[in-house]
């Protein structure tokens, strides 16, 4: 019976043990315990690594890339914002929202692949100063959750089936928590570069 | 069972984004309350749209 069940609900079971192996980590402190250990690699990140040393020295490279990492978080934001506003049925409505989803998470795979490459650029030139900032982590759980959720949840159930045969508080749900994750992403960005 | 309207992905995908966002929602309340905290010791009380530079 457990096994039947684990085969038809493996998203539920998955997502299940994803929330409690993140409950058990906070409760046993083992956040807090790798913390410490991971301050060598930012500096190695920022005073021994190539791209470090390449963002420390080279303002005008550091620039352009970073220019590179904004320009990915626009094509991030634009393809988020059409795919959910049209599944929140605010634009867009002649056009079947399966083609929007489909076309535009084509343009999120590349926007997410540059923006992560570039993002670790950016990182690199100032990682021991980001290593001691809350929101510089609050940003990567946003973007592993954003990612996590956008990959296994939201695309997999928008790809199963025509839109009409899914509960529309069900899509605007998915819409809601989408714009509201990449919008955190987008502002603890931003808020790392203002501190 | 995959035929029914709540299926496995259905569940998962009504459940995660419960949990999403009511963990933003925690954080960004969060944030608005150490700001105003932040705000009404810098300048004895908070209101909106005070700007702390016009006396």
């Amino acid at each position: 019976m457990l096994s039947n069940f684990l085969s038809n609900y493996r998203s539920v079971t998955s997502l299940a043990f994803i929330v409690l192996a993140a409950v058990l980590v906070e409760f046993f402190e083992v956040r807090a315990s790798i913390y410490p250990s991971l301050l060598p690699f930012f500096e190695w990140l920022k005073y021994s690594s190539w791209i470090g040393y390449l963002g420390i020295t080279y303002g005008s490279v550091y620039a352009t890339v970073q220019a590179g990492h904004l320009i990915a978080m626009a094509i991030i934001g634009g393809t988020v914002l059409v795919t959910d506003l049209r599944l929140l049925g605010v634009l867009l409505k002649d056009i079947p929202s399966e083609s929007i989803t489909k076309g535009t998470h084509q343009c999120f795979k590349y926007g997410l692949s540059v923006a992560i490459a570039t993002g670790i650029f950016c990182a690199a030139g100032v990682a021991d100063k980001v290593y001691y900032m809350p929101v510089f982590w609050i940003k990567m759980l946003a973007l592993l959750a954003g990612s996590g959720f956008m990959f296994f949840i939201k695309q997999p159930l928008l790809n199963s089936r025509p839109h009409s045969e899914i509960g529309p508080w069900t899509l605007r749900l998915l819409a809601v928590a989408s714009i509201f994750i990449w919008f955190t992403v987008a502002a603890t960005g931003r808020w790392i570069g203002f501190s | 069972m995959n035929n029914s309207k709540w299926d496995d992905r259905t569940i998962a995908a009504a459940s995660s984004s419960v949990i999403i966002l009511g963990a933003l929602l925690y954080y960004w309340a969060g944030e608005v309350q150490s700001t105003v905290e932040l705000l009404e010791l810098a300048y004895g009380s908070f209101k909106f749209f005070n700007n702390p530079m016009i006396f």
